[in-house]
């Protein structure tokens, strides 16, 4: 991240995030956008790019439904463009706007990442058509299973366990009961998560992420439009793209499948770019993994410790408000609430409104600096993303 | 934030029905992968730079992004390196709970992912704890081959 | 900001080729530019894809086909979106000194889906699905239009539609057609993929210029002969480029017809109002590969055009499609739901000459300072 400008997220506006929207989409989006804007104190008058981010579009039943809501946003007569990235559309969508700024192309973005899944009956089978149609549809594999794969491998490794998990869950679910916006909200306890129902072993229900439709939009801008409002500029970002074989990348030298080598990558150049040694040294990360070990694999590329150390970390109750380190998904995370073509925004957006001290009943108190993380395909895109107060 | 007002019409739906069909090209080097599984044989193609033996076989490396150049037949024995258990019903695949799971074949760079049949799977924990240890297992060709990755399957060397 | 150069492009337009998956199309195009450019995949900073899934026929698409366009462990991004949004975006890039070289590519396999049906899941489903709506059908409301409103069109359309060649005997090939669209008129589907290297060290082209606009989605809402989006985009591209349209000697227009082309001409400055199928008919300035008949498939479609343009610069092409030392070239790119996205690229023919071993060198630069 290099160029003259610098840029803040200066607005952010979501709708809750629920099994079934009953809105049509552009309803939502025109909603969660107002909202944005009006957080940011700038008028549609004052956008020049209006980026939309939406994955997959066989779950909406409509082939580019971007064309049909980014008008919502504004995008009439304005620059604009969808991004597809699978799980990091979100914060892909952020970080194409972020390109454009830079490039001297306007002066502030709209980006609005959506989700609607509760259109399609048959969401096993889409999650199916993401894989290899000529080496690996055939076996079945599904985001679950897929995941699966890695948690078992996770076990082999480093030891880790169900109940080591079913505490992160734990946590999760407890942090969202502040967070009105999240669509669970019971405080599941690591017992009921442990007697929830099996999905692809090791995986239960309660360890992956709900089934979740919403629209997440943020605006960004140069730093100096904020003015004096608070502001929760871009310190750093990175994004890493890995081969898509789990295969190939089992045993791999660089990294092995579950080291999460592209995570590691991208955290290295934005951390680095924000003067920070470890995301340990930020006040709250929203971890972007749609289940609890898929956020455990995520500590040492953020540098929170070394790999084999993760279970003794997850046994110290890390990442708890009020427990002396970085509060870990304030918001509840995506295993509270993941719509998945908004999701890596709604970390981005979460951490602004953390370091802009908006984050109404889930503020973290003081919260000055905060990193935010992404994973799309098959743990294959990463991103790291760090905020800190203007 | 709440939805916008709706009023007092109910709210209507349209039931739709999305089917496309695909024929993909698997090319050239996956052609000959799978007359290679109808021959009995596994096969994997090297990289001329990193070195690496390819499962299945590819047209070219990605990491070094050129095209790969020998063919080299892999053992059909190997290790389990991750597994899981799948409980989703597909319409076309065989009824769960099924095995699947990536098999790091002698001879080969990268793990290659098919079902494992033979599993005693009454007691999933307990199958998963077996399986955790990274057992060796073996290919095992199908009598009619469709050309598909699911004309072999691999078992366990030792039963579970 | 630092400049912005095109270094080498490919494309590839093929049709069921069955020795070669989808990935290895991708692989071999991609190659083929980066070799054009004189670089490889290691040089590259940056990546930008532009893929649609239901193309495709994978959910995910860039999760299983990024890895053929030289995106291992690269920053890599991808559009649902045409090629040439991929290419602005890329350029982007370059230009804010964030990447110093990067890859754009596009792709599109006709061969392997329904392109119809597909596109038809494009529209509305409360409202236009119901009423077959497909890409071509739009195409067909523009064309009556312009046979209605203006007389060059009825008059020079066989000829401008001869000017396209021969066209293969494959009927998958042809669309169904929408009247008053005649089979020379309509898209010749294709396998095809494009891709583009863009660096800020100095070479033959220059982007000089990039805009882009988004018209309504509801097609009630639109101007349909009149192409607000592409009107405003080619009006950015070529004030921040510095050139008037009468300068622009290469043009490579995306349209998914002839109809289509002969508007996007009008909206582009290159013909007055009603006169873009005259234009067509008359020469060979427009896309002179063959354009929509050369071979279509979205959203690859803006992407090769500014491929064909960069290649007709590197030629000394000019204004009729043959040697005559054209230096300015105008590409544009089309989004899915009938060109509700519009992009426009002027390139400039820097006074660059290749070395002897073939590598490219610049001599003096058109303007010393880039934009």
């Amino acid at each position: 991240m290099t160029g003259p400008a610098e840029l803040a997220i200066i607005g952010v506006g979501q709708t809750p995030s629920r099994r079934r929207h009953e809105g049509s989409t552009p309803e939502l989006v025109h909603a969660a956008v107002g909202e944005a804007l009006r957080h940011s104190g700038l008028g549609m008058a004052d956008i020049d790019l209006v980026i939309g981010g939406f994955a997959p579009d066989a779950l909406a039943g409509e082939n580019c439904p971007d064309k049909r809501f980014l008008p919502a946003a504004g995008a009439v007569g304005k620059w604009s463009m969808r991004v597809n990235t699978g799980g990091t559309t979100g914060i892909a969508a952020a970080y194409a706007a972020m390109d454009l700024l830079e490039a001297g192309h306007g002066d502030a973005a709209v980006v609005v990442g959506v989700e609607r899944m509760a259109q399609a009956r048959s969401v096993p089978a889409v999650f199916n058509s993401i894989f290899d149609p000529i080496y690996e549809r055939d076996t079945g594999l599904s985001t679950v299973s897929m995941a699966a794969l890695r948690a078992s491998r996770m076990m082999q490794r480093w030891g880790y366990t169900a109940e080591l998990w079913a505490r992160v869950a734990e946590r999760n679910f407890k942090h969202a009961t502040s967070n009105p916006l999240a669509q669970i909200r019971t405080a599941y306890t690591a017992a009921e998560v442990l007697t929830s129902r099996m999905l692809a072993w090791p995986i239960r229900q309660l360890d992956a992420c709900p089934i979740s439709e919403g629209v997440c939009a943020v605006v960004i801008a140069r730093t100096a439009a904020a003015g004096s409002r608070p502001a929760a500029v871009v310190r750093g970002r990175a994004t890493v793209t890995d081969t898509y074989n789990m295969g190939d990348r089992i045993g791999r030298r660089e990294g092995d499948l579950v080291e999460l080598l592209t995570l590691r990558l991208a955290a290295e150049r934005a951390l680095g770019q924000a003067g920070l040694g470890s995301a340990a040294g930020a006040d709250v990360v929203e971890i972007h993994a749609p289940f609890d070990h898929a956020e455990t694999m995520a500590y040492a590329p953020l540098r929170f410790c070394a790999a084999a150390e993760g279970p003794a970390l997850v046994a110290t109750g890390f990442g708890q408000r009020d427990g002396g380190g970085p509060v870990l998904n304030p918001s509840g995370g995506p295993q509270a609430a993941n719509p998945v073509g908004a999701t890596a925004l709604i970390r981005l957006a979460e951490c602004a409104l953390q370091v802009m001290g908006d984050a109404g009943q889930r503020q973290v108190p003081g919260a000055a600096t905060a990193v935010a993380t992404g994973q799309g395909g098959s743990t294959q895109f990463s991103t790291c993303t760090v905020l800190s107060r203007n | 934030m709440d939805e916008p007002a709706g009023g007092s019409v109910p709210p209507l739906t349209i039931d739709g029905h999305w089917a496309f069909d695909y024929q993909y090209f698997a090319g050239a080097a996956a052609s000959r992968f799978f007359a290679g599984l109808a021959a009995r044989r596994i096969m994997g193609s090297r990289c001329p730079q990193c070195a690496r033996v390819l499962v299945p076989a590819r047209a070219f490396c990605d990491a070094c992004f050129v095209e790969t150049t020998d063919w080299v037949q892999v053992s059909p024995h190997g290790t389990l390196e991750t597994f899981t258990i799948l409980t989703t019903s597909f319409p076309g695949l065989p009824e769960p709970p099924l095995v699947v799971g990536y098999v790091a074949l002698e001879g080969a760079s990268t793990a290659v992912l098919n079902f494992v049949d033979g599993i005693d799977l009454t007691d999933p924990d307990a199958a998963g704890a077996r399986l955790l240890q990274r057992p060796r297992v073996t290919a095992r060709f199908r009598d009619s081959c469709q050309g598909r990755i699911t004309d072999f399957v691999f078992t366990l060397d030792e039963p579970a | 900001m630092r400049p912005v150069y095109l270094h080498g492009s490919a494309v590839s337009s093929t049709w069921r080729g069955a020795s070669r998956s989808l990935t290895d199309l991708i692989f071999d195009c991609v190659s083929s530019a980066l070799r054009q450019a004189g670089v490889t995949a290691a040089d590259l900073g940056a990546v930008v894809l532009a893929a649609h899934d239901l193309v495709d026929g994978r959910g995910l698409t860039s999760m299983v086909t990024a890895p053929a366009a030289a995106t291992y462990l690269k920053d890599e991004t991808r559009l649902g979106d045409d090629g040439a949004l991929a290419f602005v975006l890329g350029d982007a890039r370059v230009r804010s000194g964030s990447v110093g070289t990067c890859l754009v590519a596009a792709w599109g396999r006709a061969s392997e889906g329904p392109v119809d049906e597909i596109a038809h899941a494009l529209f509305d489903p409360f409202t236009a699905r119901p009423l077959a709506l497909t890409e071509i059908a739009v195409s067909g409301l523009r064309a009556a239009r312009c046979l209605g409103d203006y007389p060059g069109y009825g008059r020079w359309r066989d000829e401008a539609a001869a000017r396209r060649g021969p066209r293969p005997a494959d009927p998958a090939r042809t669309p169904a057609t929408a009247w008053p669209l005649r089979g020379g008129e309509l898209p010749v589907w294709a396998d095809l993929v494009a891709a583009a290297v863009l660096s800020s060290s100095p070479g033959q082209v220059r982007v000089a210029g990039v805009g882009m606009s988004t018209e309504p989605y509801d097609l009630g809402d639109r101007d349909l002969t009149g192409l607000p989006a592409l009107r405003a985009a080619s009006a950015q591209a070529l004030t921040a480029a510095g050139v008037d349209a009468a300068e622009v000697d290469v043009l490579e227009l995306d349209g998914l017809t002839l109809f289509d082309e002969a508007l996007a001409a009008e909206a582009v400055g290159a013909a007055a109002r009603g006169e873009g199928m005259t234009i067509l008919a008359s020469g060979d300035r427009v896309n002179p590969d063959g354009g929509y008949a050369a071979g279509y498939c979205a959203p690859a479609m803006g992407l090769v055009r500014i491929a064909r343009a960069a290649s007709r610069l590197r030629d000394g092409q000019g204004r009729d499609g043959q040697g005559r030392d054209g230096r300015v070239a105008l590409a544009t790119g089309s989004s899915v739901v009938a060109a509700q996205v519009q992009a426009a690229v002027v390139l400039e023919r820097t006074h660059a000459t290749q070395d002897a071993d073939g590598r490219q060198t610049t001599q003096d630069m058109q303007d010393a300072e880039g934009a």
